[in-house]
């Protein structure tokens, strides 16, 4: 929704750390849009790119996130985690719907009515919500991806009420007006221009999904096409939130300060009222697999060429999800990662890499890229990558390059849930994508059990050269030669 | 440090109440009362952590901060390095950041990021230190790791070599980037080239770098005595001053401390240092700044300008607060409710006030469609004078404090913040209970320091306006806000230098050839010919004023132009055809030598088709770009010093934009008049749309109200002596 400036830690160089960027905390959706801006300071590839993260080893199952959950009676889901380290609470509500729930002309319609929904309710004007939440100290924002909307607050924990109130005025009675319907058609093509059309190599991930996807709404990103948005009327609104802003359709959770039985009563108080609608019919469209490789050239206005494959991969939560995406980790996680390795070390070919998982509910993608070092070409480069994508096909792993990787991840596992909103996203989307709250404690447990031969096989059945999207970033100037 | 503090209250028994206590009073509601939002439970407590410190013999302060909520610890090594200007050697000092990790005296590169790796550790290197992050098992290994890489790093030749071509694509990319040309040429703009905040490393300078540089900067700002060394996480004091001894205890380095209160030094390998004394101040005028894109969707905006704010002014604590009004994080600030939530203009619009011990700067920003860039950077402006002008209401500063004191209780969830805080006292020189008073100053920040700091902090009249945009679309909206009067839009490339024409060769197209296509694209020489008399009328702005300008073209060169700005005469030039006076201000002056020959060459309504003949002459300097359209660049020397530029459109053959180089009472002028909107008066085409800017009289954007032409005028109009006496 709306983006606050991000307060870097003054940490590095001898300039003033004014506009330093920031390495973000790895986001676990990264096709999600916050409604704010980031930090105003992205890069395109940080966008898309696997981010770094402040990592350590440990026995991270240990150390298991405890909650309590319950139901209540019109069907929303209720989870609470208590840490009284900071007298902070975090109050978020996860709605599962996403950009796959639109239809064909609706196009980036979840994300449009999650900016919509911080305009106001039956007992709220335009503009107090934020001003309710700032006023008391805390911070707000949501984000929206393919599969769900998530919206959250962090207060003072003796705000817990107040957080609550504003979730529940959400799902039962919100109230938009004209007046910010236009304006927030307008700040949502602001949003698009910047995180897309004014950022070199801008559009990968919008080229991508359009030629990976044929009949599955994933083919759209979540951004959306302004076409679609100017034609939407009155009765859709309407009807998208009668469909899924409904607490059948939701899990709130709320993390931090507080006395879980306070907290259980101070929801059923706020949210038992809210009537449960109809069950939510979700897509079910089953997207054949690719069955050739695409291949495109996009020009765009940069003087580094850039190569970009996508393959298909398996839904979140298969164990071969998990063998997917340790392979991008095998790749691009670490300066010590293969691409990192010899790409950019030995072969000197490219400036920057990655390798990520869209982690969908549906079938998702891998997405591997390389921006070319000036003066080496696309196809010299996309055969470098191809090499070390043959290498792990062929020769496999060994187990110490995985005891590495799993060291890595049971790190990140341990610093991604060191504060409650943290902790508060990852419960939400551990029941709304996975259907269960344990997962994150469970999590880590597929990626600790994955042997060298799973990650061989992951890479032979989908990573596999004539089923694949390749797209290469020109220059605009070379488009006429 | 140990501190308890409560959050927005400053009840004492707030401090002393129990989680079970604020369950006990609060009473269940039967009926939910949905109409009101609910009221705050009892203030809960913020616990500024505690760290403690010692000082290694070698001079080395180290500071722990204690918590075992995880398993981990961070460590964090940082040295105090002014700042200096590196001159044609700029970037070596990033260089240190590229390379700190590339090699030591036992460990290659790639052993180095297997040791990090495997460790499922983090560590990274900046150019003034080390920070690394790790399971507390393994932190004796990434210790020996920091100890190498801080201390005993080799700069391998083949590692600097690789580095210096990264470094060659990265700048590429940045100047592909809009952000990252916002970023690099923004400070350059904002600072100047010549400071060491604004300095931009280019592809030159990036190929002055020798390795001995870095390995020389290395030696001699990596030093113990101005060094810190910070634990935070799964430790105590006992095993920090264990690890700190070991790794970093017998570390002694050669030379004499760096003293940053001198002027300067002399170090062996990299020349004079000369460190930033004074910081930089605010431009007497405000001044548009842009970066050109043709074609690019959004403009980005920077508001901003440096000044003198060190983070130990008793002010500080003031302008953040003011600044989060502004434009600092809330979204109830005023540019984001203002520029987003009511006008839509941009996704997110903010402020940035920065304290800084050696330069402080302010910034507001925002990418906004290109069509509202004029509009947006008004209203930032406005929003910036508002502050001065009027004080805040109160419930606006409630609002920022409160949310103020809500970001410091969140901050504290991170252990390393405390730390941060630790460091942050001794470098910049802050009492010791700096952070621990944070809350009661806060509380006690009225709407009178508002206003004074806003007074003091806010200068929108002295910012630069810088843009990176696309410039034919905004440049005549831009131009009215700039308040610099002789150069009010100056353009930079993307590295940072006064933009020129980038020409390619024209081919076989002469200078004339030109101009005929252009006489031929209005209406042919015939036509032109026809027009023996003429009279144009102009109104329109000039700043703030209405003016109306009088052009009266007679036989024979004769000329009058007449400028009135809001009733009074603004300036009159009158030329008989061999003599020309100006008059301005009531003073006249009597032009000769390369003026007059000039003024002479333009009496006439298409001057261009007049022949030319020594000593003026005309050079087809090639073809280049003005936005996305393709010109001819004309160039006409009047004399010795005055040059005039033409640019004609290579599709249309009309003429787009004359640029006169003029010295004028001592003062060298640049004068960039652009001219569209052309309309056909008596089988001419003239333009209708004229804008100047950067003369004596400034910017004046200029709407034609009439051409007439076969006007008969008595020739006592172009007389220059009555002219003296009009008035």
């Amino acid at each position: 929704m709306f983006g606050p400036i991000q307060k870097c830690e003054e940490h590095s160089s001898l300039r003033s750390t004014k506009f330093a960027p920031c390495q973000n905390k790895p986001e676990r959706d990264r096709a999600s849009h916050n409604r704010r801006i980031g930090s105003g300071k992205r890069r395109a590839i940080s966008i898309i790119s696997a981010a770094y993260m402040i990592t350590a080893p440990v026995a991270a199952q240990k150390r298991a996130i405890a909650y309590t959950e319950f139901d209540l009676d019109n069907g929303l889901h209720v989870i609470l985690h208590e840490d009284n380290s900071t007298p902070i609470v975090a109050v978020s509500v996860m709605y599962h719907v996403g950009s796959k729930n639109e239809s064909a002309d609706r196009r980036g319609f979840a994300h449009f009515f999650e900016h919509l929904l911080f305009e106001g309710s039956k007992n709220i004007g335009r503009g107090e919500f934020s001003k309710l939440v700032e006023n008391a100290g805390g911070v707000l924002n949501a984000n929206t991806s393919g599969d769900r909307t998530y919206y959250y607050e962090v207060l003072p924990s003796n705000q817990l009420e107040l957080g609550l109130w504003l979730e529940s005025e959400r799902m039962l009675h919100a109230k938009v007006d004209e007046k910010g319907i236009v304006t927030q058609r307008e700040v949502v093509k602001e949003e698009r221009k910047q995180r897309y059309e004014n950022q070199p190599y801008g559009s990968i991930l919008i080229e991508v999904l359009d030629r990976a996807y044929t009949m599955h709404p994933y083919k759209w990103p979540t951004i959306g096409f302004m076409e679609d948005l100017n034609s939407a009327t009155e009765e859709d609104y309407k009807a998208f939130y009668e469909r899924f802003y409904i607490p059948n359709n939701a899990v709130v959770v709320v993390a931090g300060d507080i006395v879980p039985e306070r907290a259980k009563e101070l929801v059923k108080k706020y949210f038992q009222d809210i009537p449960r609608g109809a069950d939510i019919e979700r897509p079910t469209i089953v997207e054949a697999p690719l069955e050739r490789e695409i291949r495109d050239v996009i020009y765009d206005r940069i003087q580094l060429p850039a190569v970009v494959q996508a393959y298909r991969i398996p839904a979140v939560g298969s164990q071969e999800f998990y063998a997917v995406d340790m392979l991008n980790r095998l790749l691009s996680n670490g300066n010590s990662s293969r691409l990192n390795k010899a790409l950019k070390d030995e072969q000197e070919k490219a400036l920057n890499v990655g390798a990520f998982s869209l982690p969908f509910e549906d079938p998702g993608l891998a997405i591997l890229y390389a921006i070319a070092n000036a003066g080496v070409n696309a196809n010299d480069l996309e055969h470098a990558m191809d090499a070390e994508l043959k290498r792990v096909q062929q020769d496999g792993v060994s187990e110490m390059e995985l005891a590495k990787l799993k060291v890595q991840v049971e790190a990140e596992t341990l610093s991604e849930n060191s504060r409650v909103a943290g902790v508060a996203g990852h419960l939400a989307t551990a029941y709304t994508l996975f259907g269960n709250a344990e997962h994150i404690n469970k999590e880590l447990e597929h990626y600790l059990k994955l042997t060298p031969a799973d990650l061989q096989q992951a890479a032979v059945k989908y990573f596999a050269a004539d089923r694949r999207v390749v797209l290469h970033y020109l220059p605009l100037d070379q488009k006429n030669k | 440090m140990n501190s308890k503090y409560s959050l927005f209250q400053c009840s004492t028994t707030a401090g002393l109440l129990l989680a079970g206590v604020l369950y006990a009073i609060s009473p269940m509601y039967a009926q939910v009362d949905r109409t009101l939002p609910p009221p705050p439970g009892p203030a809960p407590t913020v616990h500024l952590g505690e760290h403690s410190s010692f000082t290694l013999e070698n001079g080395m302060r180290v500071i722990v901060v204690e918590n075992h909520k995880l398993p981990m610890v961070s460590v964090q090594v940082r040295f105090d390095i002014p700042p200096f200007v590196q001159g044609e050697k700029a970037g070596y000092v990033d260089m240190i950041s590229e390379l700190l990790m590339s090699g030591t005296a036992t460990l290659t590169k790639a052993e180095i990021d297997e040791v990090v790796d495997r460790n499922g550790a983090s560590v990274s290197a900046s150019n003034d230190g080390v920070y690394a992050s790790t399971l507390k098992k393994n932190l004796e290994p990434i210790m020996t790791l920091v100890e190498e890489v801080v201390q005993s790093p080799l700069f391998p030749d083949e590692e600097f070599a690789k580095a210096i071509n990264r470094h060659r694509s990265a700048i590429q990319q940045r100047q592909d980037d809009p952000e990252g040309i916002a970023e690099s040429v923004g400070k350059a703009a904002v600072f100047g080239a010549d400071h060491a905040y604004g300095e931009m490393t280019t592809l030159k300078t990036l190929g002055n770098i020798d390795v001995g540089t870095v390995r020389s900067f290395h030696a001699r700002y990596f030093r113990p005595e101005s060094g810190y060394l910070a634990f935070v996480g799964d430790i105590d004091e006992k095993e920090a001053r264990t690890l700190a001894e070991k790794h970093f205890g017998k570390w002694m380095p050669e030379g004499k401390p760096v003293d940053s209160s001198v002027a300067g030094e002399f170090v062996p390998g990299m020349g004079g240092v000369l460190y930033l004394r004074e910081p930089k101040m605010p431009a007497v005028y405000r001044q548009v700044v842009v970066v050109d894109r043709p074609g690019a969707p959004q403009s980005i905006i920077r508001v901003s300008y440096p000044f003198n704010l060190k983070p130990k002014d008793i002010r500080a604590l003031d302008a953040q607060v003011l600044n989060t009004i502004l434009g600092g994080g809330v979204f109830n600030a005023r540019l984001m409710q203002n520029l987003r939530e009511d006008k839509g203009y941009t996704y997110g619009a903010y402020s940035s006030m920065e304290s800084d011990r050696f330069n402080g700067s302010f910034t507001a920003s925002a990418s906004v469609r290109t069509e509202v860039t004029a509009q947006a950077v008004t209203e930032i402006l406005a929003e910036m004078e508002r502050l001065r002008e009027e004080p805040v209401p109160q419930a606006d500063l409630d609002l920022a404090k409160r949310y103020m004191a809500g970001s410091f209780a969140r901050s504290l969830e991170d252990p390393r913040t405390v730390a941060r805080f630790a460091l942050n006292t001794y470098l910049n020189g802050l009492s010791q209970d700096h952070y621990a008073t944070y809350l009661q100053r806060l509380e006690k920040v009225t709407v009178d320091d508002i206003q004074r700091a806003a007074k003091a902090f806010l200068l929108p009249e002295n910012a630069i306006v810088f843009v990176v945009g696309d410039l034919e679309k905004i440049r005549r909206t831009m131009i009215p806000l700039s308040m610099e009067p002789f150069i009010p839009l100056l353009e930079l490339d993307v590295e940072g230098q006064v933009k020129e024409d980038h020409l390619v060769d024209a081919g076989d197209t002469t200078a004339q050839q030109v101009i005929d296509r252009y006489l031929d694209a209005i209406g042919g020489k015939k036509a032109i010919g026809k027009i023996s008399s003429m009279e144009r009328r102009m109104t329109g702005k000039m700043g703030k004023a209405n003016v109306v300008v009088t052009e009266q073209f007679g036989k024979n060169n004769k000329y009058r132009k007449e400028i009135i700005a809001d009733d009074r005469i603004l300036q009159q030039v009158v030329c008989n055809g061999t003599r020309a006076v100006d008059v301005q201000s009531n003073i006249p002056e009597e032009l000769e030598g390369d003026r007059l020959h000039e003024l002479i060459l333009w009496s006439h309504p298409v001057p261009e088709a007049l022949e030319v003949s020594a000593p003026i002459e005309r050079f087809m300097d090639g073809r280049t770009t003005i936005g996305e359209k393709s010109v001819y660049k004309i160039t006409t020397n009047v004399g010795e010093i005055d040059v005039t530029t033409d640019y004609f459109d290579v599709n249309t053959g009309l003429k787009v934009r004359r640029i006169v180089m003029q010295l004028n009472l001592g003062q060298f002028y640049v004068v960039t008049t652009d001219y569209s909107d052309y309309k056909e008066v008596d089988g001419v085409l003239f333009p209708h749309t004229i804008d100047e800017d950067g003369g004596i009289t400034g910017v004046i954007q200029l709407k034609v109200g009439s051409i007439k032409t076969g006007v008969s005028f008595n020739d006592h109009q172009f007389d220059p002596d009555p002219a003296v006496h009009t008035e």
